[in-house]
């Protein structure tokens, strides 16, 4: 290997007769003036000037090619490769053509690839192309993963990728990018995974109902497997977990109503003025629907009528208290807000968000654990907010107490971790969620909350915390806006740019501060699946299987049967499979076992044999 | 700039015309008679065809087959103000075989170190840029013979140049390869030779065919795959002691020469069947395989200009080989 043609202090040509090249490898190249250089291939091309088989202007057929090979020459011996290099560092003066160049050692290349101890950091995967260093690599640092390629389990060859947390102070916040399909989930799950190994607090919102990790991987050798149970906690939101109405603050309160449905000016000013204090949801409730009852009578004279001709003492109190609140409210709360605020409280206590409380995610938190808040997209969007805020709050003005010399209960640092995240901070328009993520994404560094957002579409994220996003994951991207988008905010270069739309599922590249460069890195066999991992089509073949099974079972002792004794066994039937069947359905199941040929059909003078 | 001047164009409609009258005899006659002919005065048309690959594998252990081209390029203007750079390349079949380079220049700006060969050619210059290239092919040729002793030799061009413009290199080369058993043959891409047309005229056949070319009356005359084994009697080359044959080895119209030694003309129809096989269909009718070594022996324009504007000294280069024509730019 030799650097050829016209070199620069960043990027030189290296061309090999007999060694092909990899994209991301590592060479060292031996300028004899400057000492050592070290570079990374980023373009890698073989060329051979026999093919395409032009010579002089004519064409070549292959049964020359043929004989030539028979007398002894191979035409693709004549191959070349050379190999884009760019400098890891400048160089001072541009590479002498000529030089000679390497494969580097391990311990050359340590200080560029590992950051932090498979203890302390997160071991996300492995640094593609890097096997051939792997001889001389540290015993520690061998043997700490798999892949998984081609639907097999490879062992590592390579050098792992580990995630240095610690920095995470320095350069907070993770952004996960890909496109369906591109293995960005399955990333999160490993990310999600090394967390939990480490002990790290850890909330995540998970509008897909996927980040369970009861169910281990059964590819990998019993020695390898974890039980992550007793590390996380799935709750979801309007059952195990919910608001607590009594806690909220107004602003919390206008937060969660604006996010079931966007608030006006009039509505915000009726929360204002209408809730106090050490409201319960009932009185809250009640007062808001006393006064809209009123106001639907229209006037004070009205009211008064009511109370007149009221024939319970319980009536007459019910409307003096109305004309109470009508007569303070009335000309601050316009009927239409109040109904509007009325019907917004309503429809979140049906979905039962304030049937509960965050009491468990906070103890879960403390204990180290990791919580997976489970919900619809819409119910997360208006629960994060509220739980965000509040969890938020606490670790900071733990913080800030530290600070002030004064006392506050221990609230530990923790990551925040969502899938979608352009539905909770979305570009171009306002949404509740959004304020609070915004917020941790610019001061969360200080208060040890940090983020990991991964999306479909970084472009519809919003752009204040795209920025934020210290270490950025990217995963195989086809849309050109979104890949616009990664060289934007990323140190993506052009030749990585170009491979996006190309890369394997569950192959990355980590863009991160920390390393001052783009890894290309192959993310390692997770230990644990997504519930969602059998394929659609094959549980519906499961499905109709099943059913036939299970109807095949009961009719099997009546056989056989006549179709005109459809009727008297219609009852037993049903009562054995537990389903109402009609006469019709009846007749539709047993044809279908006669199709699949578990019964037979017969012509009989009395109509159709079932046997 | 593209104003075409009146006699210019005149002249050339007369070329044309007195051409066509030149040819028209030739064009008239039937394809089968002067087949025929050729047949029965100059040699046998034999069809042959190709190898197949076990025949083939024969030469990769005998050694394999080596292809000799030479290459040259020239830089200056007119005499004595110019330089000019030979390289010639022997190349093995077999990939390990490396292959053999030779490189010379002449210039008549330093003739100090070439007096004797100046005095044996008389000074003639042609004779001595000549007597370069064909030495350099024929010395790589024979480096090649001894180091890998080959089945056969493979050169650009006839034999016949050799032995007229180095003789004595080229004798032995000759004996080297008659004392081993290479087969040493030439494949000539443009015949040059009019031995069918002079017979033509001898026999009164057609009395015009004395200036006609072999190249010209063979044009699309034999089939692909169609050879003519020329006789000693009607050739001219026997006196060196050369035997040809004329063969159309692709689907162009135009046809090939191949001279071997008359001491080794048992392998005339093989050497023949070889460059048949080597040869692509569609091609210009040149073996595939000294298509490659030209292709690797070729001194180029860039080259050339890089490899002087290396090494030689700035002022050497403007001073003496930068001709007046090369600066223009229009």
């Amino acid at each position: 290997m030799k650097v050829v043609g016209i070199t620069t202090q960043q990027e030189v040509y290296v061309g090999s007769k007999d060694r092909n090249f990899r994209i991301n490898e590592f060479l060292i190249i031996m300028d004899e003036v400057q000492g050592d250089l070290m570079g990374e291939v980023v373009e890698a091309n073989t060329y051979n000037r026999y093919i395409p088989l032009n010579i002089n202007g004519d064409l070549v057929d292959s049964s020359v090619l043929e004989s030539l090979r028979a007398i002894g020459y191979n035409i693709d011996e004549d191959t070349i490769y050379i190999a884009k290099v760019r400098l890891i560092n400048e160089a001072q003066y541009p590479v002498e053509t000529g030089s000679d160049v390497r494969v580097p050692k391990f311990h050359e290349v340590k200080d560029f690839m590992v950051k932090a101890n498979k203890e302390e950091g997160l071991v996300l995967g492995l640094i593609r192309n890097t096997d051939q260093m792997v001889d001389d690599m540290d015993e520690e640092l061998k043997n700490i993963l798999y892949t998984f390629e081609d639907d097999k389990l490879e062992p590592q060859r390579g050098i792992p990728y580990i995630l240095d947390l610690k920095s995470m102070h320095q350069y907070p916040h993770i952004g996960v990018f890909g496109g369906s399909g591109s293995g960005k989930s399955f990333g999160l799950r490993v990310v999600l995974e090394e967390l939990m190994k480490l002990n790290i607090p850890t909330i995540v919102l998970d509008p897909h109902f996927e980040m369970d990790f009861s169910e281990m991987q059964e590819y990998l050798p019993d020695d390898e497997k974890e039980d992550f149970i007793g590390k996380f906690k799935c709750l979801q939101v309007g059952y195990d977990v919910g608001v607590k109405f009594e806690d909220l603050s107004p602003q919390d309160l206008k937060n969660l109503l604006d996010a079931s449905s966007t608030l006006t000016d009039a509505m915000n000013n009726v929360v204002d003025i209408l809730y106090k204090r050490k409201d319960s949801y009932q009185s809250f409730h009640d007062r808001l629907k006393m006064l809209s009852e009123a106001q639907e009578e229209g006037s004070q004279e009205k009211i008064k009528k009511r109370i007149e001709e009221a024939t319970t003492t319980s009536e007459t109190e019910a409307w003096k208290k109305r004309k109470e609140l009508y007569d303070s409210y009335d000309k601050t709360c316009p009927y239409s807000s109040v109904k509007g605020i009325f019907w917004r409280l309503k429809k979140l206590y049906n979905e039962g968000i304030f049937s509960n409380d965050i009491h468990e995610i906070e103890e879960g938190l403390k204990l180290g654990k990791l919580i997976v808040v489970q919900g619809s997209t819409r119910m997360l969007q208006v629960f994060s907010t509220y739980l965000l805020n509040n969890l938020y709050h606490k670790r900071r003005d733990f913080k800030d107490a530290l600070y002030k010399h004064t006392t506050s209960e221990y609230f530990p640092p923790f990551f925040i971790v969502t899938d979608e995240a352009h539905n909770f901070a979305p570009k171009g328009y306002e949404c509740p969620s959004k304020a609070v993520l915004k917020e941790i994404s610019q001061e969360g560094r200080k208060y040890g909350v940090f983020l990991i957002l991964a999306t479909q579409r970084p472009t519809l994220l919003e752009e204040t915390i795209t920025a934020q996003l210290n270490t950025k994951f990217i995963f195989r991207t086809v849309r050109s806006s979104d890949i616009q988008t990664i060289r934007e905010e990323t140190d993506i270069k052009e030749e990585e740019a170009r491979r996006l739309p190309y890369l394997k599922s569950g192959d990355v590249f980590i863009s991160s501060a920390t390393m001052g460069r783009t890894i290309y890195v192959r993310i390692r066999a997770s230990k644990t699946r997504s519930p969602h991992t059998l394929n659609p089509f094959d549980e519906l073949k499961k499905y109709s299987k099943e059913e036939e099974e299970k109807f095949y079972r009961i009719i099997k002792d009546k056989l056989p049967i006549n179709e005109c004794q459809f009727l008297s066994i219609l009852g037993e039937v049903e009562k054995e499979y537990g389903e109402t069947i009609t006469m019709d359905q009846l007749k539709e199941k047993m044809e279908k076992l006669v199709v699949s040929e578990k019964i037979e059909k017969v012509a009989t003078p009395f109509g159709d044999m079932y046997k | 700039m593209y104003g075409l001047s009146e006699e210019l164009k005149e002249k050339v409609i007369r070329l044309n015309s007195n051409l066509c009258n030149k040819y028209n005899e030739l064009l008239k006659m039937d394809i089968g008679e002067i087949k025929d002919y050729i047949d029965e005065n100059i040699g046998e048309i034999v069809e042959i065809e190709k190898m197949n690959s076990a025949e083939i594998e024969k030469y990769l252990k005998n050694g394999g087959i080596i292809g000799v081209d030479g290459s040259k390029n020239r830089i200056g203007g007119a005499y004595p103000h110019y330089l000019e750079i030979y390289q010639g390349l022997a190349k093995s079949s077999i990939y390990d075989n490396s292959p053999i380079y030779k490189a010379d220049f002449y210039t008549p700006l330093y003739t100090e170190e070439e007096s004797e060969l100046i005095e044996r050619l008389n000074g003639n210059e042609e004779a001595i840029k000549n007597y370069k290239l064909a030495g350099i092919e024929v010395d790589v040729a024979l480096e090649g013979v001894k180091k890998y002793n080959p089945y056969a030799i493979m050169m650009d061009g006839s034999l016949i140049r050799y032995d007229i413009e180095c003789f004595e290199k080229w004798i032995e080369l000759r004996r080297e390869c008659e004392n081993r058993g290479v087969v040493l043959i030439g494949v000539i891409k443009d015949i040059k030779t009019s031995i069918i047309g002079e017979n033509l005229a001898k026999d009164k056949i057609l009395h015009t065919a004395e200036n006609l070319y072999d190249r010209e009356l063979l044009y699309g005359l034999l089939k692909y795959g169609e050879m003519i084994k020329i006789k000693d009697a009607v050739a001219k080359k026997p006196k060196e002691g050369f035997t040809s044959i004329f063969m159309r080895s692709s689907n162009a119209p135009s046809v090939i020469g191949m001279d071997i030694l008359d001491t080794q003309r048992e392998h005339i129809e093989e050497m023949a069947r070889l460059v048949f096989t080597l040869t692509p269909e569609n091609s210009r009718g040149v073996p595939l395989w000294l298509d490659i070594v030209d292709s690797e022996v070729k001194i180029s324009d860039k080259m050339m200009r890089s490899i002087l504007q290396t090494y030689l000294d700035r002022e050497i280069l403007e001073k003496l080989f930068i001709s007046e024509r090369d600066k223009r730019t229009l």
